[in-house]
Formats: structure tokens, sequence, C-alpha cells
């Protein structure tokens, strides 16, 4: 019943990521095969890309990427299994603790056996929702690969598609985990999130600076990357990813088997002394409800920001002959330093972190109305465009001190390394990635006006497209007008070169716009019952 | 004539083909309380949402002191308080915290009352909502209601999950407040609740009005509960003109009995009547006969056994 409940919703999720999945891989290899058709072209684009130490540490290092083979494996690996990871925490803590924290799962517990039974039965649906992804990725892959052009065998089309689905796995069974350990879906999501940063952050740093290569193994996501499905013949590393995503599944059942429903682990107190400072108006409110999980986020910008500010010089100065990447890449023109090129392109991490604070502001400012929460405010002496406005500029000033905290970072560990970029010149780059998480802040804020209870889905949905298209477009050519409809791809890629700042604008005005404007409608609609 | 502190005058809200709430007209004088009936999904808490300007009505408006319930929502919020059926608050603050928040939005709090308010309902303020049952989160917004003692007070079904002493503590309240007058506009699927507060009750049905009235006038409106006992087997009373809904038990007969009362008399001379009990309609009762015993199953645990119309279905 339970199993059935969590694989059917768990089962549609997986197969719609795993088939946007599918696509991807689908239509990129078609690009490549199309675009590279000469072992010259190949090998240039190898010179350009295998040295860069941006996209490397991006998206892992790459190896043979003059073949079809090499060069899937660190793309896709690359890209999906990010993504993959950040489905498998969402849906892991959104079918367990989210439906638990809802008082869902109490009317299904009545009846079953045991706790600890309903937890693997749930621990079953989530592998469900992973077995749906895996099909559709596999399917992806083998239609990718049976084309003469490319010509995988089946074997390592499995392979591949086993690699791509493990970040998915991993992070199914971390979710299913720390919605055991905290007490709101929230929070679970976010230690989840904080793990998936420093499984990232870990490779980052391993895959930028060969001498430090090892510490690779300390990441799970370095495993998958290690595993090199279709250019190694080793796949052990895979094992690896599976032991760990079985312990953590069982701890997650044996967890659950000791606590009671509804409660959590790490619990809160359940007590406290009043503490009315913040709370004299709606936006104080807002501001204590969300300061813990804004403070994590500014956090990470804080650490990927010097991350990459640290990794800079020695990444440019390992860097050897690669003048063919301004040619080859469209939105990469390095016209700077090489430290300013590895910049550019770095920032992007950047850029997706404040874009995705904006989405959780989006789905903070929903979830306030679809709780039941908002209206205890409404029925009281309080205009309902007023609170929209001043909820929504609060969530703008977060943007723009993320992208302030992202430049400073950038130059806090730049500086660290004494590498040639100015203070003004980064926090500049800092806050050319706040328009695009502007203007999805914007596209989510007209969804709330007009369609609330979608809004989270366009919002996350909208950000994985943009970043698709964002890391597909840089490489293989896509048409413009597709490429058009990234919210990230009318940002230059400062500080490689200057901030455009009319295209700046354009993108944060048509962000305000589209606030205004679902703040307008917000107003006119019914507000939804909790 | 004082400004009514609630008129509605044909209000209408359809949710895409299907039609909540129809051309309803009521009005609700300065300091009444005024009950508000019906089965589930009658459209009681539909009238309630687009009173508070929450939903925006398909056709017709609504007023509150006057003032428009759409446009003029905040200077209307000022004079009301609003209780809903389902409490649901920030569960990361203490019930102290919330009652801070929520009267610093209302803008008026009686302070001394808030903390008499605190004590007769029990309630622990320094604990989390999380922590907090059901009831007494329930008694939270009952309390941020009350304190701000407001003109008229808007409560839907609000006393859901309270235990027998805290429904004694509501109902002390709602007096307390009608003796100042205040107005109550008491949404309610507890009978004898509405029918120990309310100076008027209307009975909603599918999102129309199906009767408005005191309880007395609704009483005479309806019919009379007869018992009758007899010595032995009880004769046949249906073909009696204005008795509907005989009920024989053994040797008692229930019946409901509709106009005069001579007919019944006539008909029982020589039948070996033993006992006869005649009152006025319970609240219950009217109830039942708008609703029928078998369509409502809200009112299914107050139903006595042996009253029910016998369907077949019923375990
Ligand atoms: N947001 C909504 N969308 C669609 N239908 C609704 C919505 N809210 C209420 N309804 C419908 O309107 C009718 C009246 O509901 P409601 O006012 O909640 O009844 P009550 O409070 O009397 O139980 C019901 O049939 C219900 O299903
Ligand atoms: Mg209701």
């Amino acid at each position: 019943m339970l199993a059935t409940l969590v694989a059917r919703r768990a089962v549609r999720s997986g197969a719609l990521w795993g088939l946007v999945f599918a696509v991807f891989i689908v239509v990129q290899t078609s690009a490549y095969t199309s675009q590279y058709t000469t072992r010259a072209a190949r090998a240039g684009l190898a010179r350009a890309y295998g040295t860069n130490l941006g996209l490397n540490a991006l998206l892992g290092q790459a190896r043979a990427i003059n073949t079809v083979s090499g060069w899937a494996e660190w793309r896709f690996i690359g890209i999906l299994t990010i993504l993959g990871s950040v489905w498998g925490l969402l849906t892991a803590t959104r079918l367990l603790r989210g439906e638990e924290e809802a008082g869902r799962l109490d009317l299904l517990l009545v009846g079953q056996t045991t706790r600890g039974r309903a937890a693997i039965q749930a621990t079953a649906g989530l592998g469900a929702g992973l077995l749906a992804m895996f099909v559709m990725v596999a399917a992806g892959t083998i239609i990718a690969g049976s084309r003469a052009s490319v010509g995988l065998s089946p074997g390592h089309c499995l392979a591949l598609s086993a690699a791509l689905t493990s970040g998915a796995a991993i992070f199914l069974a971390v979710g299913a985990l720390v919605s055991q350990l905290a007490s709101t879906r929230r929070r679970a999501a976010g230690i989840a999130g904080a793990l998936l940063g420093v499984a990232y952050a870990i490779r980052m740093v391993a895959d930028t600076n060969a001498s430090v290569h090892r510490l690779i193994w300390l990441s799970p996501l370095g495993w998958i990357e290690e595993s090199h499905p279709l250019t190694g013949h080793n796949l052990s590393p895979l094992l690896l990813v599976l032991v760990l995503t079985m312990t953590t599944a069982v701890a997650a059942c044996w967890l659950a088997r000791r606590r009671d429903v509804g409660a959590a682990v790490l619990a809160d107190p359940d007590a406290s002394a009043p503490h009315d400072r913040l709370l004299g108006d709606p936006i104080g409110l807002a501001v204590r409800l969300m300061r813990s999980t804004v403070a994590a986020w500014l956090l990470a910008v804080a650490a990927f920001a010097v991350l990459i500010g640290t990794t800079a010089e020695s990444a440019a100065s390992d860097r050897s002959g690669s003048s063919g990447i301004e040619q080859s890449l469209s939105r990469l023109g390095g016209h700077g330093s090489p430290v300013a090129d590895y910049l550019g392109l770095t920032i992007l991490v950047v850029a997706l972190i404040v874009a995705l604070i904006a989405a959780s502001q989006v789905t903070a400012i929903c979830g306030e109305e679809a709780d039941g929460h908002l209206e205890a405010l409404l029925v009281r002496p309080l205009r309902r465009t007023s609170w929209f406005a001043g909820r929504a500029a609060l969530s703008i000033l977060v943007l723009a001190v993320a992208g302030v905290v992202g430049g400073i970072g950038t130059w806090a560990g730049a500086a660290t390394q004494h590498a040639p970029v100015g203070f003004g010149t980064l926090i500049a780059a800092g806050l050319n990635v706040v328009p695009p998480a502007l203007l999805l802040f914007g596209v989510g804020a007209l969804t709330y006006g007009l369609r609330p209870r979608v809004t989270t889905r366009v919002v996350y949905g909208y950000l994985a497209w943009s970043s698709l298209i964002e890391l597909a477009g840089g490489l293989v050519k896509v048409s413009h007008w597709l490429l058009d409809t990234s919210v990230f791809f009318h940002m230059t890629p400062a500080p490689a070169t200057k901030p455009d700042w009319t295209a700046a604008a354009v993108l944060a005005g048509l962000g305000i716009a589209g606030t205004v404007l679902g703040g307008l409608c917000f107003d006119h609609r019914d507000l939804q019952n909790a | 004539m004082a400004v009514p502190a609630i008129r509605i005058d044909g209000l209408t809200k359809r949710y895409g083909t299907s039609t909540a709430l129809c051309d309803l007209d009521l009005e609700v004088e300065p300091g009444e309380v005024v009950g508000y009936l019906g089965p589930n999904g009658a459209g009681k808490t539909t009238t309630i949402r687009l009173l508070l300007g929450l939903g925006r009505p398909t056709a017709g408006r609504a007023e509150i002191f006057g003032l428009d319930c759409q446009r003029q929502a905040v200077a209307a919020h000022r004079r009301l308080a609003y209780v809903p059926a389902e409490a649901s608050l920030w569960p990361s603050l203490t019930g102290d915290e919330t009652l801070h928040l929520l009267g610093r939005v209302q803008g008026q709090v009686d302070l001394g009352y808030r903390a008499e308010l605190i004590g007769r309902f029990a309630l622990d303020p320094t604990k989390k909502v999380r922590a907090y049952s059901k009831g007494n989160r329930q008694k939270l917004l009952l309390i941020a209601a009350l304190m701000s003692r407001p003109e008229l007070l808007v409560l839907d079904e609000p006393t859901g999950g309270l235990d027998p002493l805290m429904e004694q503590a509501f109902r002390h309240s709602v007096g307390e407040a009608r003796d100042r007058g205040q107005t109550v506009f008491l949404s309610s699927h507890i009978l004898s609740e509405v029918e120990a507060l309310c100076d008027r009750v209307a009975i909603l049905r599918d999102g129309r009005l199906a009767e408005i009235g005191t309880l007395a006038q609704l009483r005479h409106l309806s019919a009379l509960t007869v018992e009758a006992t007899f010595d032995g087997v009880p004769p046949d009373l249906t073909g009696v003109p204005g008795v509907t809904r005989a009920i024989v038990d053994g040797c008692h007969v229930h019946l409901q009995l509709q106009g005069p009362i001579a007919p019944l008399i006539e008909a029982l001379a020589g039948t070996g009547l033993r006992g006869l009990l005649s009152r006025e309609p319970s609240l219950e009762e009217l109830f039942l006969a708008h609703y029928g015993a078998a369509d409502d199953e809200l009112t299914r645990d107050h139903v006595p056994v042996g009253v029910s119309d016998g369907d077949g279905d019923r375990p």
C-alpha cells in the first residue's frame, strides 16, 4: 500500500527525468558526430577542452574526448550525475519526510504491521523510481549508441547508464536517511544538498589540481567519474556506489524503525522562551523563518566562490596552449587573462547556486500559502499586495547579497593565491550572476500569481532546462532560439569579459516585470485552501 | 437603522462547472449571534472565505459593517476576527510568539483578556506550535481571535478537536462576547452548540439558503415529535393526517406530526394507549428533517438508535 503509493509517484518522476536525460543524450551525441566529423576536428576539440581546467573543474576530468566514447562519458557523467543527484535528494525527501510532515503517513500506517516494514516498503518504492529512470536512460544511450557513427556495444551502453544513474541512487538513499534525521522536508533537503555540495567541491578540487587528484576517492561523485564506463575497463568504483547506496538505505530503514511517526532523530526543542524581536510584522516574520536557510545558501555561495578563486591561479598556470577555445566556445569568449578566463567559466557554479536560491525563494513564498499560514495574516488588516511586495523585495535583496558574496568570495580566494584580478572586477562579476536569477524569480512569481500549484515544478523545471541548455550549448552548437530560452544565456562570462550591463538590465527588468505582474494576478485570484 | 454587521447580496461562487454557492442573500444585525448550519460541502466555508476576501466571488457582493469585502478588505478586517476550521500556523513559533505576531498584525489586543483566555483555555504558550495537539492549535486560534475583542467574530467550525471542558470554555467566551455586544457568525456542525448560543439560525443546503429564522420560528415550521406507548401491539397510525415518519419499536411508536394535533388524539382514543409524550423538535431533529437521516454523515453520531428511518445499509 505504502510501497505502491511511493512507487507510483517516484516512478512517474523518475521516468520523466529519465526521459529528459535520454533526449539530452541522443541529441547531444548526434550533434557531436555530425559536427566533428573528421579526426582533425576532434583532435582540435580535445586540445581545446582536454586542457581547459575550468571545464574540468565544472564537469570532471576529460579523457580521450577526441572519441565519441570519451566525449560522451565526460559530458554526460559531468552533467547528468549532478542533475540526477538533485532529483534523488528532492524526490526522497519529498516522498518520505514531506508526506510525514503533512501527516499523510499516519493514515497510511494504520493497519501496517510495523513501522520498520513501512520504511522498507517506502525505500522499495524509491528503488522503483530509480529503476524507471535507469530504463529511460538506458533506452536513450542504446538508441544513441546503436547508430553507426557512434557504435557503442549494448554492454557499454548499460554500463554508462548505470554510471549516469549512480548519483540518483546515492542521493535517493541519502535523502531517505536524512528524512529520518530532520523534522521538516526543507531541512532534510538542506542537509542532503549540503552533502552533495561537499561531494561536488571535493571532486572539483581533485580535478583541478593534479597533485591532489587522489582526493577524488573521498567523493562519491569522484567514484562515478573514475568508473569511466566507456573508456576504462574497471567498473569497480561503481561497486563502491552500490555499497554506499545499500548501507545508507539500510541505515535509513533501521533509524525509521526506532522512532515514532512524525518524530525526527534530530528533533528541535518543543518549548522555548519567546523571542518577539522580529515578530512585529510579516517581513520580520519572513526574515525569521528563512534566516537559517538563507545563511546556509550564502555559505554555499561563499564556499564555492572561494574554491574557484583559490583554484584559478594554479588552473591558469597549468594550462598549456588552448588558443582554440575562444573559437569553439560560443559563450566563453575568453579575451582576458588566463585566470579571468577560468573564473568566467567556473563562476557558472555560483550563478547556478544563486538561481537555485531564487527558485527556493519562490517555493518558500508558495509554501506560505499552500501550508495555510498566509491565511492567518491575510484575514487581518494586511493588504495582499503589500505582503507580496515586501516578500518579493526581501527575496530580491537576498539574491543581490548572494551575488556580492559570490564576488567577494571569489576575490578572497584568488587573493590568497595572488592571482591578478581586481576586487572591483570580481564584485562586478558577482553581481553579473544576479540578473538570470532575477529572471527566474520573475517567471516563478508570475506562475505563482496565475497557478500556484504548479509553481514549484515550473521553476525547478525551467532551471533544469536552462542548465542543460547552458552546459550543452557551450560545446555543440544548439540553435540560437533554443539557447535564448536559457536564463543564463544572456549572462556575459565575467570576469573573462566585461559584464554587458545592458543585457543584464534587460534580464533584471524582465524579472521584476514578471514579479509585479505576478503580484497583481495574486491579488485577483482566490487564496488556496490549505 | 444600524448598518448590518454582515450583508450578503446575491453571492455566488463557482469552481469550474460546480457551483459551491448560489445567489445567497443574508443579513446579520450588529450584536446578533447567528448560527450557520449545513451538511458537509454545503458551502459554509466558501461563504466565509468570500466574506473575508480570501476568495473572489463569481457574482454578487458582501459587506461587513458597510465595507465591501473585496475592495475594502483591510478596513473590514480591522473590525473582525476569524477562526478557521483547520488550524495551520507556523510550526517553529511558540504559542506566545504566535499570539504576539498575530496581535501585532491585527493592531489591537486586550492584553489582560489575552492572559485570562490563556488561563481559561489552559494553554501552555511556551510550547512550539509543532508540539501542540490539534485541539491546542485550535485553542491558540480562538485566543488569537478573541483577544482583539473584534466587533464581529467569524467562526468556521471552531471547536473541532476541543474536549468537552474546552467546549464549555468556548461557549462561555462566545457568551461573553455576545454580552459585550459583539456580533458572532458561527458555522458549526455541533447542533447543541448552535442551539445553546445562537439567536438565529441559517441552514444552507447545496449552496442555497434552505431556511433562516429564530429557533422558535424554525420549530413552528417543523413537526412535533410524539412518542406513544401502548399496552399491546400499536395501531397503524400512518394514515392519520399530518403524521410522518412513524417508527414502531415494540410497543412504542415514534412519529413526527405536522399541523393540528386533534386528528391524532382522535385516532389514539380507545387503542390501549398507556403513555403519550410530545415535545418540540430539537435543532437536531430540524436538521434531520431537512436533510434526512441518511444523507448527512456528520450527524450520524447524534442520531439515537431506533429513530432512524431504518435504511438497510447502516451498520
Ligand atoms: N478550492 C475549491 N475548488 C473546487 N471546489 C471547491 C473548492 N473549495 C470548495 N469547493 C467545493 O465547494 C463546495 C462547498 O464547499 P465548502 O464551502 O467547503 O463546504 P462546507 O464548509 O459547508 O463543508 C463543495 O462541494 C466543495 O467540494
Ligand atoms: Mg467547511
